[in-house]
């Protein structure tokens, strides 16, 4: 079986590309830098998508980077066999047999596998080698495999593979020129003779044949580099390792509020005089009410998080890129074993501390169903920034500015704190209670990979940067601005026609939303709301920050309050109770729309979200009601 | 590229040896000679080597040959494709700093593990490193006979 065929050789082709490819599948174990190639060969011009039916992320671009944007790139997700073990598996099957739908059926393969690894990284060669598709095999990472003595006979390996073998180095981007000579290849239509190779399935005999393969090609295993367990022997160690972590922990989070904090001040200062620089420019009228006060508004209020939520995402990519997630979940993994997830679902929940969105994305992490269904469950609960404008409004308006402790900490701070330790503790008694009930652990192990520490590059942090922003933006800006206009709408029908044949907007208590606050005022009297907060409420059911808007419109229209400021209207409008117990409230109910259907989108089905939404709405109901009556009891 | 040609005779027979007893492992679970040694040999210690039966018992620093994944098809398979095949040396590398779970060196590849996991695992035989210096060196596929021999 060592030479079926002759090794096909790199030759310039003497015609121009005949087109017989159209749609190109790249596929390989995780960690092999496959990401990496993917945005070389396509560039900026990729598309994210859902396969249908299942939460498994499908990456498509066309590969300009090599010079064939007529060429369809898809990028499965990273697996290490063919075995349906994970959702992820059984979908790169079904891509690669072109049998999933909606999905071009594939003309030719990139397999890239890890030359630092080569031997275990050829057990995924063999499987997929046997669907019969043109394929590409590029070992990946040769620069640092050279570097550090390892070598492979890639003409051997070709004449093993039966086909072509080319060494690269995603990172650099050398070698990449032998993707367009595979792409530009004479009479590619045609599909190589499948190879026969001698294991199919069982795990153990493919190691045995990519042993055997590995060792007839000379491959030399680079040794291994000191520096990762050297870091490691520090990262991890007893003591050392959970103080480091608690350090980058709570380094995120003074980076994402200290830092991130005034950038969103400032930013939204911007956008603010944006809009009084455009309001002389749009005649007055309903026209220019809807689109400054209505639309920009609204667009605003999610534009003033990007900054915050930019640089969350870019220090979770820097700890990804690096390798230090990994150890971050491994430190983890005990704590979260407490309470039912694994080590895994830390990750997604530090995320959620900016957006539950993208966290709920980053579960995806968790190949086990249960835990991962548990994790999105809870993720809500964290204390997302949507929640602080809403905290940070009430706390001004609410709790005085006492400080103890010689200064050093204040009575806000001290409240803001707990709320974010309310969630915490919402979310861990719910996963505990989940993992104890319906979602009973099942027998899929924690398995984790720790790579080795990389340098990550500006490249691929400010493509996911773009990436996750641009994912946030579509999902949080479309419903949110169709919320405020409806909003808007709501609350200037139905008009009322006064003398001289004018028609003007009603006042506000008349209003559709008025009379709909009014309507569920008795639900939420006993938790210390009156109507208008039951209207915020309503309003925030689509988008938590939609609450603060709301409520300045509010209180800007309703004639009483015109004059004052926000903060001591609400003030004047509510009691201490009432201010504890709303932001309790905010605290435990899921006012999320984008939450909601990524969870859908993510389980394949509403019942979950409907789940969380009612569970999440009663929890914050009782505890928004002992904290009305505690508080009325202490403070009067 | 100069590459030699494969014609390194003793490598691979040594090779085929290994297929016949992978092969064998297969097919009953784990292989008569190994389960001879575990059942029927008394357990004492050798110099150098102490006997350990599963993954989850070698301390911190010592490296076992595996021998079966007593999981389910489907962990047992993905395991193995992340290098926990039979006759793999797999090292315990370190511990997780709460002391779970445990990271181990196998086929140049770090992987953590649980406790719980690593119980399902059978190792035989167990080497002792001579001197902690050469801890991080990754070790080499064609030493596992050698590591066999010293454990008998």
């Amino acid at each position: 079986m060592s030479s079926c065929c002759t090794p096909p050789a790199f030759e310039p082709p003497s015609a121009p590309p005949a087109g017989a490819f159209k749609t190109v599948l790249l596929i390989g174990p995780p960690n092999s830098g496959k990401s990496t190639l993917f945005n070389r060969l396509t560039g900026l011009r990729q598309k994210v998508a859902n396969y249908p039916g299942v939460t498994v992320e499908q990456r498509m671009g066309l590969m300009a980077g090599v010079g064939r944007p007529d060429l369809t790139l898809i990028d499965l997700p990273g697996i290490y066999s063919l075995t349906a073990y994970s959702e992820d598996a059984r979908v790169s099957i079904d891509v690669l047999r072109g049998k999933m739908p909606g999905t071009p059926k594939p003309d030719a393969v990139i397999l890239v596998l890890d030359s630092l690894h080569l031997t275990r990284q050829l057990m995924l060669a063999a499987p997929v080698l046997n669907v019969g598709l043109p394929t590409l095999v590029l070992l990946n990472m040769s620069d640092l495999m050279k570097q550090r003595g390892g070598k492979v006979d890639t003409l051997e390996l070709a004449r093993e593979l039966c086909a072509p073998v080319a060494l690269i180095s995603a990172s650099h981007g050398t070698g990449l020129d032998a993707v367009s000579l595979f792409l530009n290849q004479p009479g590619n239509g045609t599909a190589a003779k499948p190879l026969v190779l001698p294991v199919i399935g069982n795990a153990a005999s493919a190691h045995t044949w990519a042993a055997q393969v590995s060792r007839r090609t000379g491959y030399k295993a680079p040794l291994s580099v000191e520096g990762t367990r050297k870091i490691d022997n520090i990262l991890l160690h007893r003591i050392w390792g959970p103080i480091l972590f608690l350090a980058v922990v709570i380094g995120v989070f003074e980076v994402v509020f200290a830092i991130g904090q005034p950038l969103s001040d400032g930013f939204g200062e911007i956008l603010a005089r944006i809009g009084e620089f455009a309001r002389p420019l749009i005649p007055s009228g309903w026209l220019q009410s809807l689109i400054l006060d209505g639309a920009w508004k609204g667009v605003g209020s999610v534009l003033v998080f990007l900054p915050q939520i930019l640089l969350l995402f870019l220090f979770i990519g820097i700890l990804e890129d690096t390798g230090y997630l990994a150890r971050a979940a491994l430190i983890a993994d005990r704590v979260m074993r407490t309470i039912g997830l694994n080590g895994k679902a830390f990750i997604p929940l530090l995320s959620a501390y900016a957006c539950a969105v993208p966290a709920i994305m980053a579960t995806r992490t968790i190949e086990n169903r249960r835990d991962r269904l548990a994790t999105i469950l809870v993720t809500p609960f964290m204390t997302c920034s949507a929640r602080l404008p809403v905290y940070l409004l009430l706390i001004a308006a609410f709790i005085p500015h006492t400080l103890y402790l010689h200064g050093l900490i204040g009575l806000q701070t001290i409240v803001m704190l707990s709320l974010y330790l309310a969630g915490f503790v919402g979310a861990m008694t719910t996963a505990w209670l989940l993992k104890s009930s319906i979602l009973k652990s099942s027998e899929t192990p924690f398995i984790l990979e720790l790579p080795q520490y990389r340098m990550p590059t500006l490249r691929s942090l400010s493509l996911r940067l773009m990436d996750r922003g641009s994912v946030f933006l579509r999902q949080a800006g479309t419903i949110i601005l169709s919320v405020t206009l409806a909003l808007w709408v709501l609350a200037h029908l139905p008009v009322v026609h006064v003398a001289g044949g004018a028609y003007t907007a009603p006042e506000l208590a008349d209003s559709i939303i008025g009379r709909l606050g009014h309507f569920i005022e008795p639900a939420i009297a006993p938790l210390g709301f009156n109507w208008k907060i039951g209207i915020g409420l309503l309003s925030s059911v689509l988008a938590r920050e939609v609450m603060v808007s709301t409520m300045g419109t509010l209180y800007g229209a309703d004639p009483a309050t015109q004059s004052m400021h926000l903060q001591t209207a609400l003030h004047h409008d509510m009691t201490l109770g009432g201010a504890l117990a709303l932001m309790i409230f905010f605290a435990f109910a899921m006012q999320c729309t984008s939450t909601m259907a990524i969870v859908k989108r993510e389980t394949n089905s509403w019942k979950w979200p409907a789940v969380q939404f009612l569970y999440m709405l009663a929890l914050a109901w009782i505890a928004a009601f002992i904290v009305n009556h505690v508080a009325m009891a202490i403070f009067g | 590229m100069g590459f030699p040609e494969h014609n390194d005779l003793a490598d691979s027979v040594c090779n085929a040896d290994r297929i016949g007893r992978i092969l064998k492992s297969d097919q009953s679970g784990r292989s008569f000679i190994a389960g001879l040694r575990q059942n029927v040999l008394p357990f004492r210690r050798v110099q150098g080597v102490r006997r350990v039966s599963l993954l989850s018992e070698l301390k911190v620093g010592e490296t076992g040959v595996l021998e079966a994944l007593d999981l389910p098809e489907s962990v047992q398979n993905h395991l193995m494709h992340m290098g926990f095949v039979p006759d793999a040396q797999v090292k315990a590398l370190r511990r997780a700093p709460a002391g779970d779970p445990t990271v181990y060196l196998v086929d140049g590849m770090e992987i953590a593990l649980r406790h719980e996991t690593a119980e399902a695992i059978r190792v035989r035989g167990l080497y002792i490193e001579p001197n902690a210096q050469t801890a991080s060196a990754a070790p080499r596929q064609n030493e596992a006979p050698q590591l066999v021999e010293a454990a008998r």
